[in-house]
């Protein structure tokens, strides 16, 4: 069973003292700018084609938010390589504005806790910048780990799995599609409120309200359930990345864990031929009625008249996951992690889930305010509420709060996230392409997922970075770009 | 309003909730976090209007 390459992309809400939305893209800029930590300032936009669909062609354009273009109006910019700020970090991370967002990519990693913990390594990486920040401007700045303003302007956490291209799209949609619509129930961050359709006082997912499609290429506007991004960032011929953007961004390293597992199982079953199938009728619907029953066991309409829930959904996924796939530690551990929340839902309700599930956490915070103070759910202030839980300062945000205070599951300490930032240390090829920037910084011309272009004299020589080797930490120990470019080569 | 259109104005108020139209413990079967001090702390840092005035680009 070939393991699956995976990463995490967060695009943070950025706030900072007397600047609006207008301000957002030039804030971002400078604070992206501002990270002190060791760093390289490029990027390498040639294997970059987010026009490119799976399905076999190129869309002529990405539709955009046209409310968000009015910010754009009569505002002159700089080249677009220079607005986005490009850094690759020391730990083969890339950190840059995305569309007024500061934005951490995760090293890719295969291990589900190890990526967990670099997803929280990123808030580190936005506090740090930020504290820079305001050093160098005066201006406070704010990071969100969240996915919503509450005014209808989201923006989004990515996740990307490596898959051989022999799959294609059909089995990867029919396998992934059952599981982006259930997840929710044990992975959301939960929001209060509804941004489109029907009022509703809380629900689970922060991102639901924001799906319209079934499947198609943008992820700025009429956003899809199954994103056909063809975008492989490695070798196109051989793989395929998978392009996750309907997931939420999580506090909890144990759903951010939960929420990647989830994908990789189906995913690996897919590969295999053996993956459930579930014919959804409406699965944009679905995934936006689900998130409003918080007791996760509505019916799932399918095909044919007939109906699902999500725990039986996902329990057809574990049970083929056993019957046809070699479990590895951390894939046991997370069926039997996911029963057990499936099981508690069911029998205790949510604050059962609270100290493992990012919505359910929320909402018993919430809870609790609302009975103490005597509040209607549709007080604005249970919104501010909502927002300060994804405050990633540890001296602010509500849920470092419930964290100190034991009501939710400790966390990796800021201390071992810092280390994370200096380098990667899973042998991926995060761990390479960390390893040029701490060593070889003068003589990188650019740098990508997929490649390392080196100066050579007035050469430029391309370092091809396989997704599927293994490479070993005496990278770090080589003498020059020769050997680190030999070494490379002798592994494939 | 249509799906996947944002909100071109203001948000209004919700209407009130009718009885039951969510799930979840209510009322006296609330617990409320544990060593509730250093949260209720926060709280009262909170500005009720923060999220009020949030207002972000979208993004992807």
């Amino acid at each position: 069973m070939a393991r699956i390459l995976a990463g995490l992309e967060t695009e943070y809400g950025l706030l900072v003292s007397g600047h609006g939305a207008e301000e957002q893209i030039d804030d971002a800029t400078a604070l992206v700018r501002a990270y002190p930590g060791e760093c390289l300032s490029l990027w390498d936009y040639r294997y970059e084609s987010p026009r490119n669909d799976l399905r076999g062609f190129k869309q002529a354009h990405l539709t955009i938010d046209p409310e968000d273009a009015k910010f754009d109006v009569g505002r002159a910019r700089g080249p677009d390589a220079d607005m986005r700020s490009d850094r690759v970090l020391a730990n083969g991370a890339r950190f840059y504005n995305d569309h007024g967002h500061p934005e951490y990519s995760t090293p890719e990693c295969w291990s589900l806790a190890e990526l967990a913990k670099h997803d929280r390594a990123g808030e580190l990486a936005v506090l740090l910048a930020a504290q820079r920040f305001t050093q160098l401007t005066g201006l406070e700045a704010t990071l969100y780990k969240n996915n919503t303003d509450f005014h209808g302007a989201s923006y989004g956490t990515h996740e990307s799995y490596l898959a051989s291209r022999t799959l294609g799209f059909e089995r990867i949609f029919a396998a992934v599609v059952p599981m982006l619509v259930v997840r929710q129930v044990l992975t959301g961050a939960g929001k209060v409120g509804a941004e489109t359709g029907a009022s509703c006082p809380f629900q689970m997912s922060a991102r639901a309200d924001f799906f319209s499609e079934v499947a198609n290429v943008d992820t700025l506007f009429r956003r899809p359930l199954f994103n056909t991004r063809d975008e492989p960032h490695a070798d196109p011929v051989k793989w395929i990345r998978v392009h996750v953007i309907n997931g939420d961004a999580n506090m909890m390293t144990a759903c951010t864990a939960r929420k990647v597992g989830l994908i990789k199982l189906a995913l690996q079953l897919a590969e295999i031929g053996e993956a459930p199938l579930w014919r959804l009728s409406e699965p944009v619907r679905s995934f936006r009625e689900l998130s409003r029953d918080l007791t996760g066991s509505m019916a799932i309409p399918l095909e044919a008249r007939s109906w699902t829930t999500p725990r039986d959904l996902l329990e057809s996924y574990f049970a083929a996951a056993e019957a046809n796939l070699e479990l590895d530690v951390e894939d046991s551990a997370l069926i039997a992690d996911c029963r057990l929340l499936l099981d508690q839902l069911s029998s205790a309700g949510y604050p059962a889930i609270a100290p493992t599930v990012d919505w359910a956490a929320k909402r018993v915070m919430l809870d609790s305010i609302v009975a103490s103070e005597d509040l209607a759910w549709n007080d604005p202030v249970l919104k501010a509420y909502d927002l300060e839980y994804h405050n990633v300062d540890p001296d602010l945000g509500l849920f470092h709060a419930l964290e100190q205070m034991g009501s939710v599951n400790m966390e990796t300490p800021l201390e071992e996230l810092g280390s994370r930032l200096e380098r990667h240390t899973e042998p991926t090829r995060a761990l390479a392409r960390g390893i040029a920037v701490r060593r070889f910084k003068d003589r990188i011309q650019t740098a990508a997922w997929r490649s390392i272009t080196f100066k050579d004299g007035e050469d430029l020589l391309e370092l091809e970075l396989p997704p599927d080797l293994t490479y070993p930490t005496e990278l770090a120990d080589v003498e020059n770009v020769d050997s680190f470019m030999s070494m490379i080569g002798g592994l494939v | 309003m249509s799906d996947g259109d944002r909100l071109t104005r203001p948000l209004t108020r919700e209407p009130e909730r009718k009885a039951g139209d969510e799930g979840g413990p209510k009322g006296p079967g609330i617990r409320k976090p544990e060593g509730g001090n250093e949260l209720l702390k926060r709280l009262k840092k909170v500005d009720p209007d923060q999220a009020k005035k949030y207002r972000q680009r979208s993004g992807q």
